[in-house]
């Protein structure tokens, strides 16, 4: 028999969260290491869910990239395009028709209510508040049918084209999205009520994970988790893209900085969301749904940012004036939010964990971008895209 | 004969456990209907048990094996002796003695004890802080679980459950003792530890708790015990505080509205911290019952 | 601050039907925009490649026969299809289109997955491997 080992005065006791456990809907490795309860320290390790994606770009022409690119995310899969399509027009120094960039907004904003349910579904989960996350699920069909409707798909839409969208949107689509948003809107309230006055939910909110301003700026917080912490941050604001400028989004911010201020924060950003879908139907431009795009993309380089549902999506776009594009390079908002989830963790309870980590709604397999490989037959340092996909089919047999 | 008829068929080994699987089926369903979702068929507890038993069980590396695979059974073994004193199925107790409740109390109390003792017996680390927090649960509701069942056996002025039972078959105890019920069923939560007391089992922390290691066999047995373990509490409070169950169908009808409260509760709370659990129970059930229980004491001294 | 702050809905959930979509015994209808199987109109296509070019996912190919004759044959891998549809965007003679209603396509084997478009003994020759013998004759 094995002798139990244990941890020896002033050693760390870990507790290992991932890279398969229930709290993680993806892959992620942390090490809390706590004192009875109290989490002590905390590091990460990211990568399990690197795909290539970057890399794979580079076989591909702009076109087909668009689809990869989609796929980075599964829930806010219409930003990635956006911002693909938006940064590659402005390399080519074409634009989009308004109509196009209203229905772009349009289906961005649909997604932005779908990302945000899902994600008060999963946060009252991990705090095991299940009647919550399924009511929440329930209600997020609605517009899971709806973006259905509109673009042919539940997720991956591909409502975007280079140079404009696929779909357009008739008067029925309009009453459909409409009528849903009603109902919506009446039980976004109610769980307004339920994150900010249910007693037993707010023990497990109210004061925890608190982040300040300052701390929320040096960490380059993005997003609603930054707008939870007093932080004015957001793209559609600060540099209006697609049909924000013509139809301006109000801030939601929050000064407490804790989940519940996450809380009240993302719902409060669903009734601005639904504000701006009705002013959008309400005066959607006539005119083309697209324009000619060229094959090749003349030589230069351009970054693209969009707010995704969960903060920031950076991306950089270089061009060597091929039917290929050089060098796609993508931030997604969890990375920096990331850092938050160790700062905040220690002096927390390891039962607010799960919660803390589900505060910034972290997305891993849009994050892993990197991967340290430590290669055991030395093929060297650059790696090839049949070498990543060879490896990948190796390592799963 | 009949002793052994009782032990092994009726009213304990074999109803009992398949009286275990209906009311831990009847609580699926209602808290999937609660929130709106269709929940299991009617015999899906049974097909996990069949599933279970069937299964290989795995003895991970760094236990005490005889003590991994002895617990499961002492557990259960616990929970069915406790089925004997209680009056299940709205019949007399098959076996009783003076001071009985105490003994069923303690035999309830084994399982949560052996399932404390299987996590710290394994290395794994979820199992561990499951243990820690299952076992500190453990002493947080025990001492006002148990003097929220000592109230009526106060006025029944009896230690023996049958006699307690025939004394609140004629007193809805409910209405004198609200204290008592209350802490008497949310206790019987933390025993089984349902939601929102179910910290030691939180699976989004610590995977299964102290059962994370356990599959097949084991974690069969344990499961039946808790299936059993409800049965019992919810006949113990029923036949305390509501009335008693004198016949069948009392027994059904009781035990059943309960077990919809219970259900109710289960899906409108959130978890507790297990620091707020035990605050919970110390700060506010244990006060409680204590100021019921020194007035029972007084109005049993003024009244003889 | 409030206690059980969703019993109502628990009451309501209680009473209604679950929300759960019982989907092989009921099948709700497709939305008109949904996109599933592709298919394809040899009348107006020119063979310009332009969709097997830009999709993807590899799952279109385009056989040339005969180029003068517009002797095509559509190879489609449902398997490969991501049904994004922008082999229809892309299309300019509009000779593609996708279905609204064939979304049921999963399958235990992989045969079905191959889908030939386009002239029957076209379609006969490709698969055979041969090319036709007026073909032949010609180029001979």
């Amino acid at each position: 028999m094995q002798v139990p080992i244990m941890p020896a005065k002033g050693e760390k006791f870990i507790i290992p969260i991932g890279p398969q456990h229930p709290a993680l809907k993806e892959p992620g490795h942390f090490e809390f290491s706590v004192d009875g309860e109290v989490v002590t320290g905390a590091s990460l390790r990211l990568g399990y869910v690197h795909r290539g994606i970057e890399k794979g770009t580079e076989g591909r022409n702009w076109v087909q990239t668009l689809y990869l690119l989609e796929r980075i995310c599964g829930i806010c899969s219409h930003v990635h395009a956006t911002a693909y399509c938006l940064g590659v027009e402005r390399l080519a120094g074409v634009e989009a028709p308004p109509r196009a960039q209203a229905i772009r907004s349009l289906v961005a904003e649909l997604e932005r209510i779908h990302s945000h349910l899902l994600w008060l579904g999963v946060a009252a989960h991990e705090a095991g508040f299940d009647m919550l996350f399924m009511h929440s699920w329930r209600d997020r069909e609605i517009v899971m049918n709806l973006l259905e409707g509109l673009t042919g798909n539940r997720v991956n839409y591909s409502a975007n084209v280079l140079g404009g969208v696929k779909c357009d949107i008739d008067a029925r689509q309009t009453d459909a999205i409409l009528a849903g948003l009603e109902h919506l809107e009446d039980r976004t309230r109610h769980y307004l009520t339920v994150v900010t006055s249910d007693v037993m939910f707010l023990r497990r909110t109210r004061g925890i994970g608190v982040m300040t301003k300052d701390v929320a700026e040096k960490l380059g917080v993005v997003g609603p988790t930054a707008r939870a912490s007093g932080v004015a941050r957001d793209v559609r604001l600060n540099a209006p893209y697609a049909a924000y400028d013509r139809y301006p989004v109000e801030l939601i911010t929050a000064t407490a900085g804790d989940l519940e201020a996450r809380f009240i924060v993302r719902v409060q950003e669903l009734f601005e969301t639904y504000r701006v879908i009705r002013a959008i139907l309400a005066d959607l431009p006539e005119g083309e749904l697209t324009v000619r795009m060229p094959r090749r993309i003349k030589e230069g380089e351009t970054i693209s940012r969009v707010e995704a549902p969960r903060g920031e999506l950076f991306y950089f776009i270089k061009s060597n004036g091929s039917d290929t594009a050089e060098r796609v390079k993508v931030r997604t908002p969890t990375l920096p939010n990331m850092a938050s989830v160790l700062t905040l963790a220690v002096g927390h309870q390891l039962a607010d964990m799960p919660m803390i980590l589900a505060g910034i709604d972290p997305c891993f397999s849009c994050n892993d971008r990197m991967i340290v490989v430590r290669d055991p037959a030395g093929r060297g340092a650059h790696w090839t895209w049949d070498d990543l996909r060879e490896y990948g089919i190796e390592y799963y047999r | 004969m009949s002793a052994v008829f009782a032990l092994v068929i009726f009213p304990g080994g074999v109803f009992i456990l398949l009286a275990g699987m209906l009311y831990e089926w009847v609580d699926r369903k209602l808290v999937a209907r609660f929130q709106n979702r269709v929940g299991p068929r009617w015999f899906q507890p049974l097909a996990d048990t069949v599933k279970l038993l069937a299964k290989e069980e795995v003895v991970p590396d760094g236990v005490n094996a005889q003590l991994f695979v002895v617990l499961p059974v002492i557990a259960l073994a616990g929970a069915l002796t406790a089925v004997l004193y209680v009056p299940v199925f709205g019949l007399a107790p098959s076996f009783s003695f003076s001071g009985d409740l105490i003994v069923t109390i303690y035999m309830l109390s084994l399982l949560t004890l052996c399932m404390g003792l299987a996590g710290a017996n394994t290395l794994n680390r979820f199992s561990l802080l499951g243990a820690t927090r299952t076992l500190t649960q453990l002493f947080s509701y025990e001492a006002p679980f148990l003097l929220a069942l000592l109230g009526p056996a106060i006025v029944a002025g009896s230690w023996r459950i049958s006699t307690i039972a025939d004394y609140a078959a004629g007193h809805w105890l409910i209405l004198t003792q609200p204290i008592g019920f209350a802490v008497a069923l949310i206790g019987l939560m933390g025993k089984l530890e349902l939601p929102p007391f179910d910290a030691p089992e939180a699976e989004t922390e610590i995977v299964a708790g102290a059962l994370t290691e356990y599959s097949g066999r084991g974690l069969a047995l344990f499961h039946l015990g808790k299936g059993v373990e409800l049965v019992v509490g919810l006949t113990l409070v029923a036949a305390f505080y509501l009335g008693g169950v004198t016949n069948p169908l009392w027994f059904a009808v009781k035990t059943l509205a309960l077990l919809v409260g219970l259900a109710g509760v289960q899906t409108l709370l959130t978890r507790l911290r297990i620091d707020q659990t035990v605050g919970l129970w110390w700060r506010y059930g244990a006060l409680l019952v204590l100021v019921q229980f020194l007035a029972l004491i007084l109005w049993e001294g003024v009244i003889a | 601050m409030k206690l059980m702050t969703m019993w109502k809905d628990a009451l309501e959930s209680l009473v209604s039907s679950p929300a759960t979509e019982k989907y092989p015994f009921q099948r709700l209808d497709a939305p008109d925009q949904l996109r599933s199987q592709l298919h394809w109109n040899l009348e107006k296509c020119t063979g310009c490649a332009l969709c097997a070019k830009d999709c993807p996912a590899d799952a279109i190919e385009i056989i040339v026969l005969d180029k003068k004759a517009k002797r095509f044959v559509f190879r489609y891998h449902i398997d490969r299809c991501t049904f994004c549809g922008q082999c229809v965007e892309s299309c300019r003679q509009g000779c593609l289109q996708m279905a609204n209603d064939e979304w049921e396509l999963a399958a235990l084997s992989k045969q079905g997955f191959d889908v030939y478009y386009g002239d029957d003994a076209d379609v006969q020759s490709v698969l055979v491997g041969t090319t036709p013998p007026e073909l032949e004759a010609a180029a001979d």
